[in-house]
């Protein structure tokens, strides 16, 4: 079987199933694209005309330093969503891992050699999550949530868990404070990455794969793809987005310890899927996460900026994650009807 | 294993393997067995302070399970919830509010209903999935136990009750484990004997049909998210009781806890098979292993390497692993010689 | 299919035995001999946190030389989790328990469970409630309260007497130090120099990174200009809030700014003027007197009484940072 009537035959299948599938699983469809579009504006611009200081160029910069580590790690993470298998827990443990490996090994020996030794661990992590969920079948929440506890306990172990700070001057330092116009460089990161990801999902022929096995795994499988490829493949693209999003979290505050990557995991699955991309797979896309990341990004904003405390914030990002997906729900049903 | 071999034996085995496969197929707790067995040996031999001091290891158990078992109920119609750590953190802070011990309970319970009703509207009235709901209620619930008990431990009126509460009540056991089997029984036989409860399984296993065989799919959904509400609020009782104060960060281990319980117990992630037999297994397979590993005195760190290991080790050797397996061996051959 | 999984999973066991007999093998070539006491040491925190990392060997190190066995375990300051461990702790009827509460206030019938089993309980770090004192032989740590308050000491000594408008930085929500923290520096500005206003507050969770998003935002919030200093609770979130001012183009020299640390990170941010003071947390004199403490309870060298061991919350300055006493350790 050539890699083209591969391609025919998996496109047919799912579409195919498509009727089925929409009831079954109600997935947001092209609307919640516009919906959170809509959505992120209303905010933006509310904020800006109540909110002394929304708008100043310090403060669209403190967004994009809150927007560029989770983004980082949400665009990549965005692949292993699409592929149907719910969400990559183990970027906590990825990205501590790739900040304390970037300041510790570069303090040590230097930047090359700590880049490298975290690129090994990314594509270590990505290939035991990906073989664990794509070869063995396993249930992906709780494959990365074991790697989760080894890559932590390792980690711990072997570091003694200690805080790494680095040199006043260095490469890292000087990528955390650099600045184009309002602009960290880590947000152009972000912008790069989500532009680069968004084409391999949109345009390759892996990524649409991952998408056609996200929609229909059994249909893919029949279709004699690789599907093990797919699954490791979009593992990983998490692992090296969680790498970057080490590496840029570490350069932000030029220090890493095993503690900062707490609560990414559901983080950058909410930012993921606030931008509509269907948790049950299949349909999504970089663009949508890189939206809702900047929505998540200007709501924190706001309340801190209101001088709201630690439970409001949360309340607001739960109850703000409700309705903007509850508003494309509803208006999805009215337009069905 | 034997499996395996015949795997390894080739296309003859076929026959035996395609019953190896139905007899294994129909139950689910086949992986929670194995790995209770294994546990369990290890630790009598390495641990036995684990068996001779099983109150304890019964109450790791019930703390682990409690909120895993009316998990399973919502995961068995193929629905998420997430937000169980939360219902438990603000239903203990609700309760612990409340000057009168038992108006506290009742509140705390009520609580834990409402929440699970309306994690169930915006699952079924409004339509969006229960993964972003209840991942929504998780921030807002847990945002809600910070604002309501202004970010401090809330402490009981009555300390008194609370410690009276740990202590033994039936032989050996606490009013806890007797509510966690209390509640394992409920549930067990909710969903094995009660019509509406074995509805769960054709909901979560194919929706179409179950709407087509005339089953009410909203209501059982319904129930299901106040089932889980409700034993994740009684978790959050029993904990603040035992604790004497309502901490709103408690719960930052329940979820993933309880969702390991569940999927290591047989049950599947996208609902229709498993059981919560399987959860009680899973739990208690996980409660074993971390006391047994703390008594052990190895270091922390390397406690979470090894719980981490088992959970992987557990999670690839399912039945359903070791076909993927070979589908996935064959396809890559396959692949290679396509190269 | 048993079997598969059996073996499969015995060859996990056996990592597991493999780690418990090395570290068993460590802890003999490290100690005197043999143990002489069991002791159970139930934290919050260890090498998931900088301050448990360099609390923990110094522990260790104290409790090999003075014939402690330590069993360890962390509950992640879930209070549940602690309290199951300690239900395991009693069970397996060590010589003594040391207690480092995940939430003061749960920690009541985990003292008398240990009570009832005639096992001696000592508090390491944070205190007990004091109707739960009676309950614990001993207490060893920092006067957690008594930071924040030094910390605002060192404030208003510097505001003396002008109005200031400063932004706070916590520890992370619900944590009983940061709740501690707070409150004492909090309480001590009213008191002692009302002519300080507390502008904006927000957790920066002990973490550099959090503290640095959370201070620049503060400082849009209310006003670069209204902004005459900072405080925040530990050392690594007051270089978040330093780097942040510098940021902006502020010159953090030119504000009142304290914290309470004076780790590795803080310590030279003294000397350079940045930070103008700190409170000397030592974490080796908390690991260490963890041990110390407890052994004099086991050899009866307390008569009974609750020995209260407190670590001496010295102020750091620019006068002093330079001292060998308190020199960093964290």
């Amino acid at each position: 079987m050539t890699d083209t009537s591969t391609k025919v035959a998996v496109a047919s299948q799912p579409a195919a199933q498509l009727d089925l599938s929409e009831r079954d699983f109600r997935p947001i469809d092209w609307l919640a694209q516009r919906g959170i579009f809509v959505f992120t504006t209303v905010l933006i611009l509310v904020a800006a005309v109540f909110i002394d200081g929304f708008a100043s160029l310090a403060n669209i910069t403190d967004v994009f330093n809150r927007a560029a580590p989770i983004g980082i790690v949400a665009v990549g993470m965005t692949f292993v969503v699409i592929s149907a298998n719910y969400l990559d827990l183990s970027v906590v443990a990825q990205v501590a891992t790739a900040a304390v490996v970037l300041i510790g090994v570069s303090n040590e020996y230097n930047i090359v050699a700590a880049m490298a030794l975290s690129l090994v661990i990314a594509l270590t992590y990505g290939l035991i999550n990906g073989v664990a969920v794509g070869v063995f079948d396993a249930n992906a929440v709780i494959v990365t949530l074991s790697t989760t506890f080894i890559g932590l306990g390792l980690l711990r172990w072997l570091t003694g868990g200690s805080i790494y700070f680095g040199p006043p001057e260095s490469l890292i330092r000087s990528f955390g404070t650099t600045k184009i116009g309002p602009f960290p460089l880590s947000m152009l990161v972000l912008i790069l990455m989500a532009v680069l990801l968004s084409l391999v999902l949109t345009r390759t022929n892996f990524g649409f794969l991952v998408r056609s096995y996200g929609s229909n795994r059994a249909a893919t499988r029949l279709a004699g793809v690789n599907t093990a490829w797919v699954v490791i493949g979009a593992f990983m693209i998490s692992a090296i987005g969680a790498m970057i999003g080490g590496f840029v979290l570490a350069a932000f505050s030029n220090t890493a310890v095993s503690s900062m990557s707490t609560g990414f995991d559901f983080e950058a699955l909410a930012a993921i899927i606030v931008g509509g991309t269907s948790v049950f797979g299949g349909r999504g896309s970089v663009m949508r996460t890189l939206l809702g990341v900047v929505f998540v990004s200007v709501l924190t904003n706001i309340m801190v900026l209101s001088g709201l405390g630690f439970g409001y914030q949360q309340m607001a990002i739960g109850a703000l994650i409700v309705t903007a997906v509850s508003i494309d729900a509803l208006a999805r049903k009215a337009t069905l009807s | 294993m034997t499996a395996a071999l015949e795997l390894g034996s080739g296309e003859s085995g076929d026959n035996l393997l395609a019953r190896v496969r139905t007899v294994l197929g129909r139950r689910t707790e086949g992986r929670a067995v194995a790995l209770l067995a294994v546990v369990a040996v290890v630790t009598a031999f390495l641990e036995p302070v684990v068996f001779t001091s099983y109150p304890v290891t019964l109450g790791r158990i019930a703390l682990i399970g409690l909120v895993a078992l009316g998990l399973t109920a919502v995961i068995l119609m193929g629905e998420l919830d997430l937000s169980v750590a939360s219902t438990l953190a603000v239903s203990g802070v609700v309760m612990a509010s409340i000057e009168s011990l038992p108006l506290g309970i009742v509140a705390a319970l009520l609580v834990g209903l409402m929440i699970g009703a309306a994690n169930a509207f915006f699952v079924v009235a409004v339509g969006i999935n229960s993964f972003i709901a209840t991942l929504g209620m998780l921030f807002f619930l847990r945002g809600s136990a910070f604002v309501l008990s202004n970010e401090e431990p809330v402490r009981l009126a009555n300390r008194d009750a609370g410690i009276a509460f740990g202590k033994p009540f039936l032989g050996p056991l606490t009013p806890r484990m007797l509510l966690f089997i209390g509640a394992f029984i409920a549930l067990q036989v909710f969903v094995t004997r009660v019509r509406v409860g074995r509805e769960f399984y054709a909901v979560g296993g194919n929706r179409e049909a179950a709407y087509d065989a005339g089953i009410p799919v909203t209501r059982r959904i319904v129930t299901g998210f106040m089932i889980s509400g409700f034993v994740a609020a009684m978790a959050g009782v029993i904990n603040t009781l035992e604790r004497t104060a309502a901490d709103p960060t408690a719960g930052s281990t329940v979820l993933l806890a309880s969702f390991a319980a569940a999927i290591v117990g047989g049950v599947l992630l996208t609902g229709g098979r498993g059981s919560i037999f399987g959860t009680l297994l899973g739990a208690t397979s996980l409660g074993i292993l971390q006391v047994a590993l703390t008594l052990s005195g190895v270091q922390v760190d390397v406690q979470n390497i090894v719980i981490g290991l088992v959970l992987l080790l557990a999670v690839i050797t399912d039945p359903n692993s070791v076909r993927g397996v070979v589908g996935s061996v064959r396809s890559l051959l396959q692949g290679r010689s396509r190269a | 299919m048993l079997l598969l999984g059996a073996v499969a999973l015995a060859a996990c066991g056996g990592d597991s035995d493999d780690g418990a007999d090395g570290s068993d093998s460590e802890d003999v070539a490290g100690a005197t001999a043999d143990a002489e006491f069991e002791v159970y040491a139930l934290l919050p925190q260890g090498n998931d946190q900088p301050y448990g990392t360099t609390y923990l060997p110094p522990m260790e190190a104290k409790a090999a030389e003075l014939g402690l066995n330590l069993t360890i375990t962390n509950s992640q300051y879930d209070a549940d989790k602690q309290a199951s461990e300690c239900e395991v702790a009693v069970a397996a009827e060590p010589d003594l328990i040391i207690l480092w509460p995940a939430v003061g206030d749960t920690v009541r019938p985990c003292l008398e469970a240990a009570n009832d089993a005639g096992i001696p309980v000592t508090v390491t770090n944070s205190d007990v409630n004091p109707e739960d004192k009676d309950l614990t032989a001993a207490y060893s740590g920092p006067d957690t309260y008594g930071q924040g308050v030094a910390s605002a000491e060192i404030f208003c000594d510097l505001a003396a007497g002008e109005d200031v408008g400063i932004i706070m930085v916590n520890g992370l929500t619900g944590n009983s130090t940061a709740i501690d923290r707070e409150a004492g520096f909090e309480d001590t500005v009213n008191e002692q120099c009302p002519n300080v206003e507390i502008l904006a507050r927000q957790p920066g969770n002990w973490n550099k990174d959090d503290s640095q998003l959370a201070a620049s935002e503060m400082i849009t919030a209310v006003g670069a200009e209204n902004i005459g200093g900072v405080y925040a609770a530990d050392d690594t979130m007051v270089a978040g809030v330093i780097d942040a001012l510098k940021a902006r183009d502020i010159d953090p020299a030119d504000l009142i700014v304290t914290s309470i640390g004076n780790t590795f990170l803080g310590n030279p941010l003294v000397l350079s003027g940045e930070l103008d003071g700190t409170v000397f947390q030592s974490s080796s004199w908390d690991g260490e007197n963890a041990a110390t403490t407890a052994h004099e309870v086991l050899t009866g060298g307390a008569d009974g009484d609750r020995v209260v061991k407190f670590m001496p919350s010295v102020k750091v300055t620019t006068d002093n940072a330079e001292s060998p006493d308190v020199a960093p350790e964290w």
